[in-house]
């Protein structure tokens, strides 16, 4: 009994302090390795862990990291970034610009998710131990925009432990174990059941929170998520679900965090000649724009943001929301809601009669069902005979992909936080070799759209830039390319006492978490 | 009787193979895992590759006889979802639904027993028949309902019990035991009792029903004309001539209360292979999958087996009709 | 007719008052589902009469948009709860008993099959079983959602779930009828009237039916009417896994999705009203199988 005893291994038998900070997620991170999975719970995470060149701040603009400052070079050539010195990773060693130069190779590998980030890119030149060039095929104006989440991986620690590239598959070291240069360092990580952080005692920053231990768990019923942070299980919940947020607002125990998360839930429409012949949809209902507009006009979307979403949502007239670069301010117009109109409109372009096949995640969005079923009844008030089919999000890209399907509902979260984010994956006409429209699975084309963006992308004079992106929108609204419907809400669910902030991609960072002892 | 047991195991390795055809066959239906695999800026191309490093272009026949020979070496592949081997994941997981199933099952035995031989005893009596009434309402009601109320009431309203996960756990070699902590022990209770409800209501109307038959037997009546104390002949030859298809019944629902964990766990977040199975349909993540369906047949399989063997010893008529 | 009332049943029937109630609550739940078009005061599957500003309005009380007043309120839709329940009884029981209907005739007759015939028939039918038992029933519902997603026309996706949810609960469940009739069939075979009829001349089949049937009837009525309460709780469960009835026409199952949403919120109604209607048709129903199965049961008499 006694040698039984000694073979104990207790674990987490810490004392629970108030700075033993507890949080529940509803997707565990599929990796801790920054550049195998390009999906927000893992960046979102990670860079917790690891950092960047650049990171956003607390209102997401862009700021110095690991570079302290960055200048165009050339004429467009590309940027020059000067590398912060003294910095160290978690196990040691120092960082330096042969860090970037691995952490470029490692990112931009066929192994790599993250690769499309660095397509505009042509090479990394080493200028000095910290200085480094990054050149890009064309200018690029917002190429610091869009590697806010290129994390910086040490050379060394990723050779000594053979994860010079990242696995997807088969996973390596770096799938469970982690060596950044940020403010927190991983523990101990079980998937699917908790990861440990601890505060990295040689961070270069100035460190906020007051944090001592933090543990991660999923749970991925909301309801269950919910009873958890209620109980004080855990001190923070994402999301709180919609319809609960008004009875957490009259408890003392928790507080409630509300943002918009920089996502647009949409409606998108088959408009692909003869789809009926891939496809299972009905021929071509949505090829007239008048369809389209009908549509548009039908749906009451202020009913359903104040009854679904209980008022915690704001309506969206574009494909990127107001916070956003780039966003239209002369198209912030959304379509206006007119019963009559849309009968009158569904009845000209022959909708009526014809039953729409209306495909809707039910586990993506907030209330993403719901929403859809509103919709459903909405069109139905304006005579047009909607077939609503919601399913799990697993079998709901497919499904588009082999476009079965008239309409359906997306929500589009631009990588960049730019217009030009959308237009080149939604509105540019489906191009497999130039990398364009990759989710346009609606197949919408215009001609002018598609001349307009790659002068977008390399225009480097602001007000000029702005005119195009213009354009582009007023495009995209007369033709009726996408209903835009309203923003995605943020609702975070907090114990007392704790003090965070909340950044509008929905990343949860530490360094801002301050616990309060009540 | 060994050509009788060979060839018995000769069908339950076909079943096996058979349940694994289906099972690779019905993978291409639950939906796509390279969406879930491959971020928002993903391109066809990555997306072809992928599914040829996976092997997914591949007929499912193909896709199975290489999973097969891979199972046969030990290897159950590599988790789509989280890059480790599913062999790892599953031991992993393992103690957590094998503790929830012991303690359901100990509660719904113990309980069901206990309850069974009261009713039965009192008969007509008002407790007796009100237990009978409202053991039923445990099963007119759906196992997820039952959790979240639950939650609600014990967790969330009186805040007596943990709402979630499995407390603080204790390593003992590769076992990971909620036994030997407070927050373990009182994590174990709400999901031990939803999951333990259907059984134990189970188990409980079947002692019931044989007590009231074998209390009627004649030599109840002359051991009760012999003068013998009703506990002694309750207890001493009522309840142990029961015993038998009560065991029976026991041993065929051990199956089915890890299968039905499934439920338990995902209403409690009970990190057991269950709720591994249910990311993994939702993830699209078929070696898990494949994984957890061979070992779910493994188990019901060899289950029946043990009690064909079992009864063709102590019944030899049957050899001959199987 | 008059045989039955007159029957040993009959008489158990009338002098238990459990089995009147449960029958009669049944009954009732039962005849409110198959009128339900004339009862329910709106019809919440067509989505054209609905109105979004009407939802979550509490029970007797005015809507503070619209002013409407709804019996048992409104749900996060506008639909109204009553009518809502209704038509998704309607459903649950639909699916119930074309369920059991289906695992009730599969399992009957690959059960005499297996337990007449014997031999590798038996086999085959019995290992069948065995493989069948291994699937947890929402995978089967997840396979032939996939399978029938293949087949149907994109535009009549939402009313094929419902034929899914039948096949998919009826298959997980015809086994266990199948082993009671097969135990039940090698007990008559044996019997001295199925010689009998055998040496005079009879057909296989004409036996299997005219003969050996009726005498296993009763433990598959049973059976049968504990199957249904299970399968009305197993539509229920595959909802909430996200694969049961549509959301534009739910079930009992579908609207206690929907309703635990909105337990922590305060909208108790629309989780209460759909789970005390389940609670008290699978209450009846178990209550009803369990008088059967003793009233049924000779040695119990």
């Amino acid at each position: 009994m006694l040698r039984l005893s000694t073979a104990l291994v207790m674990v987490l038998a810490l004392p629970a302090t108030a700075e033993d900070f507890k949080f529940a997620v509803t997707t565990d991170p599929q990796t801790m390795d920054p550049h195998a999975v390009n999906s927000a719970p893992v960046l979102g995470f990670l860079n917790n862990v690891y950092e960047g060149l650049v990171r956003r701040g607390k209102d997401m603009s862009i700021e110095p990291s690991l570079a302290t400052s960055w200048e165009p070079i050339g004429d467009g050539a590309g940027w020059r970034f000067n590398l912060r010195e003294g910095v160290t990773f978690q196990d040691g060693s120092a960082f330096n610009a042969d860090d970037v130069i691995f952490s470029y190779e490692r990112a931009s590998s066929e192994q790599a998710d993250t690769s499309s980030w660095f397509a505009p890119v042509s090479e990394v030149v080493k200028v000095d131990e910290f200085t480094v060039d990054i050149l890009t095929t064309a200018p690029n104006p917002i190429f610091p925009d869009s590697i806010a989440n290129w994390m910086m991986m040490d050379s060394g620690w990723a050779e000594a432990n053979n994860a010079v590239r990242p696995d997807k598959d088969q996973g390596n070291y770096a799938t469970l174990n982690a060596n950044g240069t940020g403010p927190f360092q991983l523990v101990s990580r079980e998937p699917d059941l908790r990861t440990v952080l601890e505060p990295h005692a040689g961070w270069w920053g100035e460190v906020e929170h007051n944090l001592t231990r933090v543990e991660m768990t999923p749970i991925q019923n909301p309801a269950t998520a919910l009873a958890a942070l209620l109980s004080g299980d855990v001190d923070f919940v994402n999301p709180v679900p919609i319809q609960d947020v008004e009875r957490l607002k009259g408890n003392p125990d928790v507080s409630v965090v509300q943002g918009v998360e920089a996502r647009v839930i949409m409606l998108g429409f088959d408009q692909q000649e003869g789809a009926a012949e891939s496809g299972q949809g009905a021929a071509d209902m949505f090829l007239d724009p008048r369809a389209r507009e009908a549509v548009a006009k039908a749906i009451n979307v202020p009913a359903i943001l104040q009854t679904i979403m209980r008022g915690n949502a704001e309506v969206a007239s574009q494909l990127v929301d107001p916070s956003m670069r780039g966003y239209s301010t002369a198209n912030a117009a959304p379509y206006a809601f007119d019963a009559e109109e849309a009968r009158r409109l569904a009845e000209e372009a022959g909708l009526t009669g014809q039953t729409i096949a209306f495909k809707c995640p039910n586990d993506r969005y907030l209330n993403d069902e719901a929403v859809c079923q509103a919709i459903t009844a909405m069109l139905a008030q304006a005579g047009m005979d909607v077939s609503l089919d919601t399913m799990p999000v697993s079998n709901y890209w497919p499904e588009l992909r082999a476009d079965n399907f008239d309409m359906y509902l997306l929500g589009w979260s631009p990588g960049t936080l730019d217009a030009e984010h959308p237009i080149r994956f939604l509105a540019a006409t489906p191009n497999e070799e130039a990398r364009l429209g990759s989710w346009n699975f609606g197949s919408y084309s215009n001609a002018r759209v598609d001349e307009l963006l790659p002068q977008i992308q390399s225009e480097i004079d602001d007000s000029a830039r702005q005119a195009m992106l213009d354009e582009v929108a007023a495009i995209l609204q007369d033709d009726v390319a996408y209903v835009p419907l309203y923003v995605e809400p943020l609702v975070w669910g907090v114990r007392s006492g704790v003090e965070l902030t909340q950044r509008s991609d929905n990343f949860f960072i530490l360094r801002w978490v301050t616990v309060n002892q009540g | 009787m060994l050509s009788f047991i060979i060839k018995r195991v000769g069908q339950s390795i076909l079943v096996l193979l058979i349940t694994g055809l289906v099972a690779f066959s019905m993978f291409t239906f639950v939906g796509d895992p390279i969406d879930n695999m491959l971020g928002q800026e993903r391109t066809m191309e990555d997306v072809e590759r992928l599914r040829q490093q996976l092997g997914l272009d591949q007929p499912f026949i193909v896709q199975y006889y290489r999973f097969l020979e891979q199972a046969v070496q030990g290897n159950f592949g590599v988790s789509y979802r989280q890059g480790r081997p599913v062999a790892e994941i599953l031991l992993e997981r393992a103690p957590a639904t094998l503790e929830l199933a012991a303690v359901s099952g100990i509660f719904a035995i113990v309980l069901g027993i206990a309850l069974g031989v009261f009713t039965a005893i009192r008969r007509d009596g008002v407790a007796a028949n009100l237990i009978m009434s409202a053991s039923l309402i445990g099963v007119s009601l759906p196992t997820f309902l039952i959790g979240i109320l639950l939650i609600y009431l014990f967790s969330v309203e009186l805040g007596w019990l943990p709402s979630f996960g499995r407390g603080e756990t204790v390593k003992i070699g590769g076992w990971s035991t909620g036994f030997l902590t407070e927050s373990g022990l009182k994590a174990l209770i709400l999901p031990s009792i939803t999951l333990g409800l259907y059984q134990m209501t189970l188990i409980m109307r079947l002692v019931r029903s044989e007590m009231l038959e074998v209390l009627r037997q004649d030599y109840i009546r002359f051991a009760k004309a012999r003068g013998l104390s009703d506990r002694v002949i309750n207890f001493r030859h009522a309840l142990k001539n029961t015993m038998v298809p009560v065991i029976t019944v026991i041993g065929l629902q051990l199956g089915s209360i890890i299968a039905f964990a499934i439920i338990t766990e995902t209403v409690f977040q009970w990190p057991g292979v269950g709720l591994l199975f249910i990311n993994a349909i939702q993830f699209v993540d078929i070696p898990v999958m494949a994984a957890y369906l061979m070992l779910i047949s493994v188990m019901f399989v060899g289950i029946n087996l043990l009690v064909d063997i079992l009864y063709a010893f102590i019944d030899p008529r049957l050899r001959v009709a199987a | 007719m008059t045989r039955f009332f007159e029957s040993d049943i009959f008489y158990a029937f009338r002098s238990s008052p459990v089995a009147i109630v449960s029958a009669i609550v049944t009954a009732l739940l039962v005849l409110s589902a198959v009128l339900a078009p004339l009862i329910a005061p709106t019809n919440p599957f067509d989505p054209a009469s609905l109105n979004l500003m009407n939802g979550f309005t509490p029970p007797m009380e005015p809507n503070a948009f619209t002013g409407d007043s709804f019996f048992l309120g409104t749900d996060d839709q506008g639909r109204d709860v009553f009518s809502t329940i209704l038509y998704g009884l309607r459903i649950s029981l639909f699916v119930g008993f074309a369920a059991v209907l289906f695992a009730m005739i599969l399992g009957i007759l690959l059960g005499l099959l297996s337990g007449y015939v014997g031999g590798w028939t038996e086999t085959i039918i019995m290992r069948a079983a065995d493989v069948q038992l291994t699937f947890p029933s929402i995978l089967v519902a997840m396979l032939i959602f996939g399978i029938a997603k293949g087949i149907t026309p994109v535009e009549y996706r939402d009313q094929m779930a419902i034929w899914v949810l039948i096949l998919a609960i009826g298959l997980s469940d015809w086994v266990q009828f199948a082993r009671v009739v097969r135990g039940a069939t090698l007990v008559e075979k044996s019997k001295d009237y199925v010689a009998a009829a055998r040496l005079i001349g009879r057909s296989p089949l004409t036996i299997m039916i005219r003969h050996i049937l009726p005498n296993v009837l009763s433990p598959v009525l049973v059976i049968a009417t504990i199957s249904l309460a299970l399968a009305i709780i197993a539509e229920a469960t595959l909802s909430f896994l996200g694969v049961g009835a549509p959301p534009t026409q739910p079930s009992l199952g579908t609207l206690i999705r929907i309703g635990q949403g909105f337990l922590f919120s305060g909208e108790w109604w629309i989780l209460f009203f759909p789970a005390c209607t389940l609670l008290a048709l699978a209450l009846a129903v178990n209550l009803l199988g369990d008088w059967l199965r003793d009233a049924l049961n000779p040695r119990l008499r």
